[in-house]
């Protein structure tokens, strides 16, 4: 308690320097805070868009169908494991599918394409599919008797709204599948893999076409954007049948986009860490100064029994004490920098709004308000303050009352 | 029966004994027994205040020993020795001897703090010590808020706090008018004999010889004249 206050004064003694070395890590803080909000919300953002159109945050399907995705994998729709995903509370949405390749034909040209078997009104409550049409119309039902196919597509097959599509594809325990379809409507999609091969088809006419009546090859997840993917994904494992389904998450299906993440988050890391290096300095110079000065004082403290570790843990505290008040400073800044942000997102102007729309990524900047930025930077802040502390320790553990006394 | 508190021992300091030696204090004896109301003079450089901090255990003899009370200070580990002045040795220095940043009560209260005293306890022998140097009306204001005669009384009033042994003083009137300085000396005095607390100081000032009842003298860090006198 003692200590507490006596350090408490201490770090007031020198007004002016305490608070610029305060306000250099508020100003850290509340960088560091905003950048990383920042990006973690574009990648949230970037995240949910991309897995809507494809894999889910995460997937159910058969066991082994991820090695073999063939058809033979799939598994009966099932009601109950539906009713088992919807209840827990982290899940927003869940997305039954069909997906099989075929061989697309119009005219004289042939392609090998994606079928998607989709339900239409799922799928549009998730990622607004039906806003993504450019030609035509949006398919309306599970049963519709007709598709969607990518704009690339299209172009390629040189077809149009309303020309009829014929597929041929391998069906359930290799029977053989082949259909016409009417081509109801043509989509336009960001990511060019798809836009240039899939077609997309209600799901119980892709059911029909294959043979494979009530089957699925997955059944995607939709969660909140801040959910703890690998906890949900093991309570989700352990809710259902774990001889039958697989969970995979969006991680391990889509790698390539997760290696992305890391590597530039790797480069934000050096760039906070090259500010807080530079802070670091000057809450280094600050505690030097601070026993400099104090030398004399120290020195008589020693003197009249004061043990040199209780001095040394003076000092900790005055550094602890300085930067956190920078730190606390600094992450109310960055709540209410954030909250600014989010009930007044930046909507994105101009060519960027192009770039990201023809991504399919929502031309929304968002900022993460994830409790966990704000729990780092304090933890990186009192850590840094701890270490800078043990200089000052170090010297007061090597000091010489009389020469100190002296000084 | 008279008990020795303060018994050097052929006790010598060199300072830089490799490159110029400075011989600061050379085989001094001195025996100093409870009670006792000692002034140690001598010229500027003459070895008072190496000879007062191997005393206190501020500082290591290069030969000799000190023994505080039956304990030879100058066997012990650094650790030990702060605990052992923090309990026997009251300390006064020439000037800035406390804490800024507390107040008067703060400061005494301090040393009993790291004694682990309880409040209370804590609360009423800082009140009296403060009483005793005439300091009741002063007992918030900080150091900055008070004289350098105010100052060094409540230097005193803390050295005295932790119910040390012995007091050492090294010139604590030197940088007070010489009515503060007789006006400390008096209260030294009265503490001496009231509580029966062995002080010894070093100075230069006449008039706070004049107080002593045994004056030791150093010229050249050895002891030239050792003398019992009636104070005046
Ligand atoms: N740390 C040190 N290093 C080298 N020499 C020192 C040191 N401390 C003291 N001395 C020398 O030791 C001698 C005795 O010094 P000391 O300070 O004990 O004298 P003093 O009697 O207290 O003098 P004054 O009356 O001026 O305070 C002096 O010659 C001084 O220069
Ligand atoms: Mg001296």
């Amino acid at each position: 308690m003692m200590l507490l206050k006596l350090a408490w004064l201490n770090i007031w003694r020198n007004k002016r320097r305490t608070i610029i070395t305060a306000t250099s890590v508020f100003f850290a803080v509340l960088l560091a805070i905003v950048f990383r909000s920042l990006t973690d919300g574009v990648y949230d953002n970037m995240i949910h868009n991309v897995v809507s159109y494809s894999s889910g945050y995460l997937q159910i399907h058969q066991k082994g169908y991820w090695d073999e995705q063939s058809i033979d994998n799939t598994f009966q729709e099932d009601q109950q494991l539906y009713q088992v995903l919807l209840k827990n509370s982290k899940v927003t949405h869940i997305m039954p599918r069909l997906q099989t390749f075929a061989l697309a034909s119009y005219a004289n040209k042939t392609k090998g394409v994606l079928v998607l078997g989709i339900d239409p009104i799922k799928e549009r409550e998730v990622n607004n599919l039906h806003d993504k049409i450019v030609a035509g119309e949006y398919i309306e039902s599970v049963s519709d008797n007709a598709v969607v196919l990518g704009e690339g597509l299209a172009a390629h097959l040189k077809l149009k709204v309303n020309d009829t599509l014929i597929l041929l594809g391998q069906g359930y325990h290799a029977s053989s599948a082949a259909a016409k379809f009417r081509v109801k409507g043509l989509i336009k999609l960001g990511a060019l893999e798809l836009n240039n091969n899939v077609v997309y088809m209600p799901i119980q006419q892709s059911q029909y076409m294959h043979g494979a009546e009530n089957r699925l090859t997955s059944v995607s997840v939709m969660l909140d954007k801040a959910t703890n993917l690998k906890k949900l994904k093991q309570s989700l494992q352990e809710s259902i049948d774990s001889n039958t389904y697989e969970v995979m998450s969006w991680k391990e299906m889509i790698p390539e986009m997760d290696q992305f993440i890391e590597a530039d988050s790797t480069a934000h890391y050096i760039i906070i860490g090259v500010l807080y290096f530079v802070i670091s300095f000057g809450l280094f110079g600050t505690l030097l100064m601070m026993i400099f000065e104090r030398k004399h004082e120290l020195g008589i403290l020693i003197a009249i029994g004061m043990k040199k570790r209780l001095l040394a843990l003076v000092l900790l505290l005055e550094s602890i004490m300085i930067s956190l008040l920078g730190c606390f400073a600094g992450v109310i800044g960055g709540i209410l920098f954030i909250k600014w942000f989010t009930i007044y997102p930046i909507h994105l102007t101009g060519e960027l709004k192009e770039v990201y729309e023809d991504y399919g990524i929502e031309s929304i900047i968002y900022f993460s308000s994830h409790e966990k930025i704000f729990i780092t930077q304090t933890l990186v802040v009192l850590i840094v303050s701890i270490l800078l502390a043990f200089y000052p320790g170090y010297k007061v553990m090597k000091l010489k009352p009389v020469e100190a006394i002296n000084s | 029966m008279v008990k020795t508190i303060i018994d050097a021992h052929n006790v010598s300091k060199t300072f830089n004994p490799k490159t110029v030696p400075v011989h600061a204090v050379q085989n001094v004896h001195v025996h100093i027994e409870e009670g006792e109301f000692v002034a140690l003079v001598g010229p500027s450089g003459s070895g008072k205040s190496t000879l007062l901090n191997m005393m206190g255990g501020l500082d290591e003899p290069t030969a000799g020993s000190v023994i505080i009370d039956g304990v030879e200070i100058t066997k012990l580990s650094e650790n030990k020795l702060i605990d052992f002045r923090l309990h026997n040795i009251g300390f006064v220095f020439q000037s800035f001897n406390l804490i800024p940043v507390l107040t008067a009560k703060e400061n005494v209260g301090f040393v009993l703090q790291l004694q682990h005293v309880p409040k209370m306890e804590r609360e009423k022998r800082v009140l009296t010590l403060l009483e005793e140097v005439g300091l009741k009306d002063k007992i918030n204001s900080k150091p900055g808020e008070l004289s350098g005669g105010q100052q060094q009384r409540v230097a005193v009033a803390r050295a005295l706090a932790s119910k040390p042994k012995i007091i050492l003083a090294d010139e604590p009137t030197a940088n007070l008018d010489s009515k503060s300085a007789a006006n400390l000396l008096d209260i030294m005095a009265k503490l001496n004999k009231e509580e029966k607390i062995t002080f010894l100081f070093s100075t230069h000032d006449q008039r706070v010889i004049k107080k002593a009842r045994r004056v030791i003298t150093l010229v050249d860090g050895k002891v030239a004249s050792d003398v019992q006198q009636t104070p005046t």
